[in-house]
């Protein structure tokens, strides 16, 4: 899922962006138009962009915008999904959400994905970018080599690091022994302590290379002539990335993060490929919860109540980011 | 700023002679990026071996690596597992969804980068809308209005909301995309084919269009992997086996109760292998679409 929302957020800054600098010239193309060819060209641009918008539109609207308001609707019913009339309760969902133990325990377990399925990644990605920045060989080599997990198949990658956790034949028991620390050995995904991690660990496989690659990018625009100033004036590598790098990077850095981090807030896929939430309710996290409610215990009011929880959380947290970086200006 | 100077400065002297410090730092590095190198491949590589390994091998250690050489796994599994009808079905699914998105969006986005409306901004926050949208929050409702519409079970069932962007990359961030390009392409051309009595049509089709080739291509690699990879809308959308794609094929052969690793590793391959080659041919436009946006906020 994170990957999913990712690029969702990078086109979203591109539009931005562009936006800003082409509002000049679009204004000066529109005033000289108008003109020099008067009012009926206006009723045709109208038509024009009607027809252009309207079919993309109307597939957006139908199959996006509608469910999204069904979904606020059914947040205030107790559907079970099967009755043609859906009662309507209120509020009164919203009320035993807080109640749920269920809801906390899964709402914690979101929070250490986005706290470790970001943190994690970003200082990989960020030490790998840096290591590529350096004078490296091979930079070509690596760069595509560390993004190719990104494009393997959520299903794939949850289906082969599920033979690494393996409890009989997995690399990670194997390695363990290898090092003679076989008390640690285990089912990850069947363990309850280790689950919820065994499975961060393996989206942070599928994420790490599209920190690297995007913070690549962002250091392109690095000034090594200032970096080398700072290593003549005895800076150490540390400092220098520290002190003089990253700092010009920052706007990537925070973007990346955020990407990564509000993508966190709706995982599902990984979860339901890993472990269904479990074992027991180890590993459950508010989407994975919202979906085992309404597609398994027909709970459908409650699951779009937390479907509705997943997205206030993600837009607070979209919406947090942008006024950060705008106040970063 | 310049209390870390000083305090590296006094670092320096202290240290061993600098050559011997590049030359021990230059092997931590490689060090690092290799680590890293072998943790990206180890999975990789384990598929590939798993998939060549025969039936004997498997149930002595079905993860150890190319102890045996066995590619009838991987006919197997395209004819016996029905992997070569999941791979059909996926790519019935992927090749409308990809030409759908890019149609409709380079059409939309034209007009909000290029014409003047009243009510553009309006229309323009409503598309930004779909990108902040996860897919939770429409998966529940989706389902039952797809079923009372007839198509679940269909591919047009997974194609439209993929379409529309209820799964990541869809019309939402087509038009966001495109919009960028439309917004940086100069205005000389287009008015020139107007002076010359072009329509406004023929303006989009013959002047515009042709100029964002560029951006078409980065959308339509992006929206042909994500929707390749796709595993919640086909798996909450398709429930039967006939329209089945790769992705949710897998799924139901590796939950199965009989762990055939050969046959579950010959699958990952063959759903694998189209996106690996596609990123590698396109990877300038791969890492582009991944990262202007990034580079431009």
């Amino acid at each position: 899922m994170s990957r999913t929302r990712s690029s969702s957020l990078t086109a979203q800054e591109a539009a931005d962006g562009s936006s800003r600098g082409a509002i000049g010239k679009r204004l000066n193309g529109t005033r000289g138009r108008k003109a020099a060819s008067g009012g009926t060209i206006r009723g045709a641009e109208l038509r024009t962009a009607a027809l252009f918008i309207a079919p993309g539109f109307l597939l957006y609207a139908v199959f996006m915008l509608f469910p999204f308001i069904q979904s606020i609707y059914y947040s205030f019913t107790d559907w079970n999904g099967a009755t043609v009339h859906m009662p309507f309760v209120g509020l009164a969902n919203y009320i035993d959400m807080f109640k749920d133990p269920l809801l906390w325990s899964a709402g914690w377990h979101t929070v250490v994905w986005i706290v470790v399925g970001t943190s994690v990644p970003v200082a990989i990605g960020l030490l790998l970018a840096l290591l590529l920045w350096s004078n490296t060989k091979f930079v070509v080599f690596f760069r595509t080599l560390y993004f190719i997990p990104f494009v393997i198949p959520v299903i794939v990658t949850g289906i082969v690091w599920g033979w690494i956790y393996h409890p009989l034949f997995g690399i990670l028991n194997s390695m363990l022994e290898f090092i003679g620390l076989d008390s640690l050995t285990r089912g990850w995904l069947g363990d309850p302590n280790t689950a919820l991690v065994a499975v961060i660990v393996a989206a942070i496989w599928g994420s790490f290379g599209f920190v690297t690659v995007v913070l690549f990018a962002g250091l392109q625009g690095v000034d090594r002539g200032i970096v080398e100033a700072a290593e003549v004036d005895g800076a150490s590598w540390l400092q220098r990335a520290r002190f003089v790098i990253i700092p010009m990077i920052a706007p990537v850095l925070t973007l990346v993060t955020a990407i990564t981090l509000i993508g966190g807030f709706a995982v599902v896929d990984y979860i339901i490929i890993m472990t269904q939430g479990g074992p027991g309710t180890a590993s459950e996290v508010l989407g994975s919860y919202a979906y085992s409610k309404a597609f398994e215990q027909n709970s459908v009011g409650y699951g779009a109540t937390l479907s509705i929880l997943i997205t206030v959380l993600s837009l607070v947290a979209a919406v947090a980011f942008l006024r950060f970086r705008e106040r970063d200006r | 700023m310049a209390q870390a100077v000083d305090r590296s400065s006094v670092r320096t002297s202290t240290a061993p002679s600098g050559r011997a410090q590049r030359v021990g730092g230059t092997v931590l590095k490689y060090v690092i990026l290799g680590f890293f190198a072998l943790v990206t491949l180890y999975p990789l590589i384990l598929v590939i071996s798993t998939a060549l390994k025969d039936p004997l091998q498997i149930t002595v250690n079905p993860f150890q690596l190319f102890s045996s050489w066995h590619p009838q796994n991987i006919v197997d599994a395209w004819q016996i597992g029905q992997f070569g009808s999941f791979f059909f079905n996926t790519v019935k699914i992927t090749v409308p969804v990809v030409v759908l998105v890019v149609a409709l969006s380079v059409l939309a986005a034209y007009a909000l980068a290029r014409l003047n409306f009243p009510g553009k901004g309006f229309v323009f926050l409503l598309f930004t809308l779909g990108l902040m949208i996860p897919f939770t929050s429409v998966m529940i409702p989706l389902f039952y209005q797809l079923r009372d519409m007839g198509l679940l079970g269909s591919i047009w069932a997974v194609i439209l909301p993929a379409v529309a962007g209820s799964a990541g990359f869809g019309i939402p961030l087509g038009v966001f995309l495109m919009r960028g390009f439309y917004l940086d392409l100069p205005n000389e051309l287009a008015e020139a084919a107007r002076v010359d009595g072009a329509s406004e049509f023929q303006v989009f089709y013959r002047v515009m269009l042709p100029l964002s080739a560029p951006g078409v291509a980065v959308l339509s690699v992006l929206v042909f992997f994500q929707t390749w990879n796709t595993f919640l809308l086909p798996l909450l959308y398709l429930p039967g086996t006939e329209n089945r794609p790769l992705a949710t094929g897998l799924y139901q052969f590796a939950a199965g109760r009989t762990q055939d690793y050969g046959l579950i590793a010959a699958g990952a391959l063959i759903m694998a292998v189209p996106v690996l080659v596609i990123f590698l041919i396109a990877q300038r436009q791969f890492v582009k679409g991944v990262t202007t946006g990034a580079l431009k906020g």
